[in-house]
């Protein structure tokens, strides 16, 4: 650590967000730059189970051994600068600047990225599948990675197997980025369109490079949001599951709908009366919609389409009978 | 408990463990500014933290 400089930034007040991008739902994030402000690599990253599950004293060693490696590149003229963006600060969100600067209160990270989100749905620019389900989870195609080992293949299942992906394998480029860490994998991942239907992966087996190419399920992107923080992401206060084919031809149901079954139904739902779902039942509408290429759920139908605050019209099965139910959608409040 | 109260003993032991202990000889800076003056100086790359204070 000594033939760094080490900085440590705890406010991003001044910070160019649009250079020094990344989930800001990461309590902690790292990049290995040089006074040019190039960027060699990050660290950092994570999935919704936990904040920590791909930070390691030992591939963070592997890390900071690269940015060195790198840094004498740079120093020989060897190493190629990538574009960098326009740059963007936090004071340049009204929003956002209503709710920190003007009060004199700190610009957390995830305030910005919520705020860049409430800004993009007023301009008509958000993109949900992009802004809100950030950090796409590679378990979701089958990749486990060594974590100690950065970004050393442990297990490879499903789409990954299929592509031809091998335990072992340390990938080295994702859809035509190179990586060298979890965090530039996974920022790789996460600027993929998410219409995408497959991924470029470059992996080193036995010291030769290898290009796979890995199908993408329809929603590699979903993962468990429910912990962010985020204005933009409508209150449901209920689970549900998608039918399965057979329940769908039981029902009645067409087999490309989203009907789905309540699994749980939050108490919130009935302290904040925003719905009388009850666990059983079946949602096959929403606002007369059953149907959606994106969804598999009532639930990710409203998620994705609804706005906080908005209230919706339900076509619910309850014990053999058509209902109707209203459910309203809230917004989350922060602490302060 | 919140995952992120569980991880925040892992997250503390990286933080820490991070040669940022004075003990281990490692200053931090604080400012932004002031790091990228010293790389240029000593022509030593940077190890830039992002960190969320709750």
């Amino acid at each position: 650590m000594s033939q760094y400089v080490c900085v440590r930034i705890i406010r991003m007040d001044d910070v160019d967000i649009a250079h020094f991008e990344y989930d800001r739902n990461n309590p902690l994030y790292f990049f290995l730059m040089n006074a040019d402000e190039q960027i060699y690599t990050r660290y950092g990253g994570r999935d919704s189970a936990a904040v920590d599950s791909y930070l390691n004293l030992d591939s963070l060693e592997l890390a900071l051994k690269k940015g060195l490696e790198l840094h004498d590149q740079w120093k020989q003229g060897k190493l190629k600068a990538a574009p960098r963006p326009a740059p963007k600060f936090p004071r340049e969100y009204p929003l956002l600047v209503e709710r920190t600067f003007a009060k004199n209160q700190c610009v957390e990270c995830h305030l910005i990225g919520d705020f860049q989100n409430i800004h993009r749905q007023l301009d008509g620019t958000l993109d949900k599948k992009k802004h809100l389900w950030r950090s796409p989870d590679f378990k979701l195609i089958g990749i486990t990675l060594d974590v100690p080992k950065g970004l050393v293949v442990k297990e490879a299942t499903g789409p990954a197997a299929e592509a031809g992906m091998l335990p072992g394998d340390t990938i080295r480029a994702w859809n035509g980025a190179t990586v060298w860490t979890f965090g530039d994998a996974q920022y790789a991942y996460d600027m993929l369109d998410r219409n995408a239907r497959q991924v470029k992966v470059r992996v080193e087996r036995a010291g030769a490079e290898k290009e796979l190419t890995i199908a993408l399920p329809i929603r590699w992107w979903l993962t468990d949001v429910r912990w962010r923080q985020s204005s933009v992401d409508p209150r449901v206060y209920f689970d549900d599951r998608p039918l399965t084919d057979d329940e769908k031809r039981q029902h009645g149901l067409p087999p490309e709908g989203f009907a789905s079954m309540v699994r749980r139904v939050a108490d919130m739902a009935k302290l904040m009366k925003t719905h009388e779902l009850a666990v059983g039942d079946i949602i096959v509408a929403v606002n007369g919609v059953d149907r959606d290429p994106d969804v598999h759920t009532a639930e990710l139908y409203i998620r994705l389409r609804k706005n906080p605050g908005d209230t919706l019209e339900l076509d619910v099965l309850r014990n053999g009978q058509r209902l109707k139910l209203p459910l309203r959608t809230l917004q989350m409040s922060f602490r302060k | 408990m919140h995952p992120v109260l569980r991880a925040l003993p892992a997250l503390a032991a990286l933080a820490l463990c991070l040669p940022a202990q004075d003990a281990e000889g490692i200053h931090w800076l604080s400012n932004y500014q002031d790091a990228l003056k010293e790389a240029k100086a000593t022509g030593k790359p940077i190890f830039l933290e992002y960190r969320c204070e709750p």
